[in-house]
């Protein structure tokens, strides 16, 4: 059995972090919002540009009957949503061609991203959580040890796991019986390659399985975790794995997540998933194979 | 009578109609496919009426619109109460009739260990049921329950319906 550090210092083409995504995590993490050096990202990149244009002028931050230019858009939106805009666009090219090895479809690990991110957001809203950006960014980069497996095991993936599938246990749990570590560990150690600072590491380290005692708990992880599983009730990035995670008790207890609150939540998530879709005009293939 | 396929926000690649979440398709061409992929707690109930090859599928995401009446109005395939009586309507407005209307659900899985708080994919089961004991309606057949994602395929030339789990098909109609 590979260890993950050979997997890492094996796979050829690992997933690079967009450098305009280290510099947009410094200023969420440091809590400093440079509106300069995000218009300098925002210039370099067209695409990156484009997304820009179309939000300032979208029904949401428009204005009937006038068109913002860029230099006007960047100002309109403001820091915190042009981060937003950056990560997403960013981690679109990462994950968008991705999946195939746990039975996605193109696009749906983007769109399971994407969604994990937005439910993060809207929980840390609801709990009014100081760290809401962390909780995104979180939310969009969870699954990114999925990329690693999808580059490593390939069309492998799915009989080397079916030999270890047990419809009571979690497909994290599955993924270790089969590999000796799951995607959450090494996307937790490809993190920490990446220059990531630890707390977001360990929030994709264990974002299956939070810890519910201190000193490890930390409500950022836990508020990712929920967001996962509103992602799975959402009908996202469901693939070879089907339902087969936990909510974990002291989560729900903890942010009192009830009935009501959660399907609300996936209601409002997919709904808003749906707006970014539609805003960015992308081709992406929005279902999944099982 | 409505142009076919008539669709919310399905996509048609390659000769199949894709449904997507909290979304419905209808279509009376025989020549198409209609698919849904990835159902989780979702539910995919596919209708056909075999004399009229009308026919349609919708993917829905929750049990009740009143959790989110704004959103029920702008998408009604979200929520199995809203989303029903659509496609049952569509369906009858291309010329099906409800006596020969062959009925399938899939889909309605949990997470593990729910322990009742949320139970989504029961929920949407139970509501499901619920509208059709109302409507005498009964299913033909049906493959709901566990933690598994399941894709449905519905064949308008003949009404065939397959599920696919990990790779693998089976039909549940005919039986």
């Amino acid at each position: 059995m590979a260890d993950i550090d050979q997997i890492l210092d094996k796979v050829d083409r690992l997933p690079a972090l967009p450098s305009s995504v280290v510099r947009v995590t410094d200023m969420l993490t440091s809590g400093t919002t440079d509106l300069s050096e995000i218009e300098q990202i925002v210039r370099h990149d067209e695409a990156l540009s484009m997304a820009i244009l179309r939000q300032a002028n979208s029904a949401r931050y428009g204005r009937p009957g006038r068109m913002f230019d860029l230099k006007q858009s960047i100002v309109r939106l403001g820091g915190k949503i042009l981060m937003k805009i950056v990560l997403e666009q960013q981690a679109s090219a990462m994950f968008v061609r991705a999946g195939a090895a746990y039975g996605l479809r193109r696009g749906a690990l983007w769109r399971g991203a994407l969604g994990g991110a937005l439910a993060a957001d809207q929980i840390a809203r609801t709990h009014d959580f100081a760290d809401k950006d962390l909780c995104f960014l979180c939310g969009l980069l969870r699954d990114v040890g999925k990329l690693v497996m999808d580059m490593h095991f390939g069309s492998e993936y799915l009989s080397l796991i079916s030999k270890h599938m047990q419809p009571e246990h979690t497909f994290v749990e599955c993924e270790r019986a089969a590999f000796g570590f799951d995607h959450a560990q090494i996307g937790g150690e490809l993190a920490g390659r990446w220059g990531l600072p630890e707390r977001i590491c360990k929030t994709i380290r264990f974002h299956h399985e939070p810890p519910a005692e201190a000193p490890e708990h930390d409500l950022l992880v836990d508020i990712v975790h929920a967001a996962d599983i509103i992602c799975l009730w959402a009908g996202l990035a469901i693939g070879y794995d089907g339902l087969q995670y936990k909510l974990a008790p002291h989560v729900r207890d903890g942010l009192g997540l009830d009935r009501r609150e959660a399907e609300l939540d996936v209601s409002l998530t997919w709904c808003r998933l749906h707006e970014i879709e539609e805003s960015m005009e992308n081709a992406l293939v929005q279902e999944h194979d099982s | 009578m409505p142009p076919s396929p008539t669709t919310y926000r399905s996509t048609e690649v390659a000769g199949r109609i894709v449904v997507g979440v909290a979304d419905i398709a209808l279509c009376d061409d025989p020549s198409a496919i209609v698919v849904t992929y990835a159902l989780g707690s979702c539910i995919g109930v596919s209708i056909y009426d075999p004399v009229a090859r009308v026919g349609g599928l919708l993917h829905f995401m929750l049990p009740e619109s009143k959790i989110n009446v704004e959103k029920a109005g702008q998408t009604p395939a979200m929520f199995a109460d809203t989303g029903v009586p659509l496609l049952f309507k569509g369906a009858y407005e291309l010329g099906a009739k409800k006596e020969r209307l062959i009925v399938i659900a899939a889909g309605g899985a949990e997470v593990l260990a729910d322990d009742g708080h949320f139970k989504v994919g029961s929920r949407n089961r139970t509501m499901l049921r619920k509208l059709f004991w109302k409507n005498n309606i009964l299913l033909s057949a049906d493959d709901t329950g566990g933690s598994i994602s399941r894709t449905v395929i519905l064949r308008m030339s003949d009404g065939e319906v397959t599920v696919r789990t990990k790779g693998k098909e089976r039909t549940l109609w005919p039986t």
